[in-house]
């Protein structure tokens, strides 16, 4: 849910690990990211409606990971996922990080970009180390 | 012992927001304002009071704690998006204790899932208003149900066609589905308490208690 940079990368990833992959975005511009050669499945409309979620196969999916903009509406869409349509995984990602810990304590999959990002930039410099790109290129997630 | 005000925090100053919190204010509510953008807050402040609002994002955290909110009665989130009242009011709840969270729903496809999710009144003033204006609308047939609180159960205003069987018959003899009732018919605008003897005439409007969401079925059975 939300093709931005973070949504487009992502499902760009998930794609050429193998999976069944479809994006929703509200508006249509943002599919742009994904590229021309994108080969999974575009659903334009508001993810906080139900027929729309319908339309992108919600009903079949193993997992779902929200990215839009909207703290508030990753959390609402995160909720839908999970109570209505019992989808197994459900990541949000939220910016606020104390609305993030309550969600969290709440049994949502939650992750704070901000609180990673201030940690990444924190640790370059007081160690010198930068996280962002001491990994190897390639490296598969596991999640 | 005198009751203590109660404190009703309202999260978004739009039109909703801003003319509930008068409306409560007048009746001696303790009411806050929360609203983000700068002019409508200070245009809520110049109406109401600087006591009445306060600028701030109603889903910040941080923000919300300076409100009060831990003690208020009543939470309300009365802004345009389901998602903003959703959350606040769920914030609300879940982590200040509010004993009671209420939330506009704009999408009336809404209103289900606020339930389930821990809101205590959803309000859907779409749905209200579709309902007011399809009984305002030309037509015989035309039914309006009002949800009685959350329980459930709807007040449905049939205005009987025609040539409805119903015409002619008394109070007692008229056979509705379970968990239907009779509660009072319309007759020339006025209400009338529908007595067993009471003859159901031609142009009188029924309204019915129904405990299923389901206004389409209670048309179906007195309509025929």
């Amino acid at each position: 849910m939300g093709c931005g940079r973070v949504g487009a990368e992502l499902a760009k990833r998930l794609l050429s690990d193998g999976h069944h992959v479809t994006v929703v975005d509200l508006n249509q511009a943002s599919f742009d990211r994904l590229g021309s050669d994108f080969a999974g499945e575009m659903v334009h409309g508001n993810a906080l409606d139900e027929e729309v979620l319908r339309r992108a196969g919600i009903e079949s999916a193993d997992a779902l990971c929200t990215v839009t903009p909207g703290d508030n509406r990753n959390l609402m869409i995160a909720q839908m996922a999970k109570d209505i349509f019992m989808v197994a995984r459900v990541i949000t990602r939220i910016y606020d990080p104390i609305r993030e810990q309550v969600y969290h304590e709440l049994g949502l999959e939650t992750y704070c970009s901000t609180t990673i990002g201030a940690g990444i930039i924190y640790d370059f410099f007081t160690t010198g180390t930068n996280r962002a790109h001491s990994e190897p290129t390639g490296t598969k997630a596991t999640a | 012992m005198q009751r203590a005000r109660r404190y009703v925090l309202v999260i978004g100053g739009g039109k909703v927001g801003y003319f509930l919190a008068r409306h409560l204010l007048e009746r001696d509510y303790e009411v806050t304002v929360v609203e983000k953008d700068p002019t409508r807050a200070a245009n809520i402040e110049h109406d109401l009071g600087p006591a009445s609002v306060m600028r701030g994002d109603g889903d910040e955290m941080a923000f919300l704690a300076t409100t009060g909110i831990e003690r208020a009665d009543v939470v309300v989130g009365a802004t345009g998006d389901d998602e903003d009242n959703l959350v606040a009011c769920q914030l609300a709840k879940r982590k200040f204790n509010v004993p009671r969270t209420i939330a506009r729903v704009n999408n009336p496809n809404n209103v289900k899932l606020f339930r389930a999710l821990g809101i205590d009144a959803p309000v859907s003033a779409t749905e209200l208003l579709m309902g007011l204006i399809e009984s305002e609308l030309s037509g015989s047939e035309l039914v309006r149900g009002i949800a009685v609180k959350a329980s459930g159960a709807n007040l449905v205003d049939v205005a009987l066609p025609e040539l409805s069987s119903l015409v002619g018959k008394r109070v007692d003899q008229i056979n509705l589905p379970d968990g239907e009732m009779l509660v009072c018919i319309v007759r020339g605008g006025r209400p009338v308490i529908p007595l067993p003897d009471l003859v159901v005439d031609r142009g009188d409007e029924l309204i019915i208690y129904s405990q299923t969401l389901d206004v389409e079925s209670v048309r179906e059975s007195v309509s025929h």
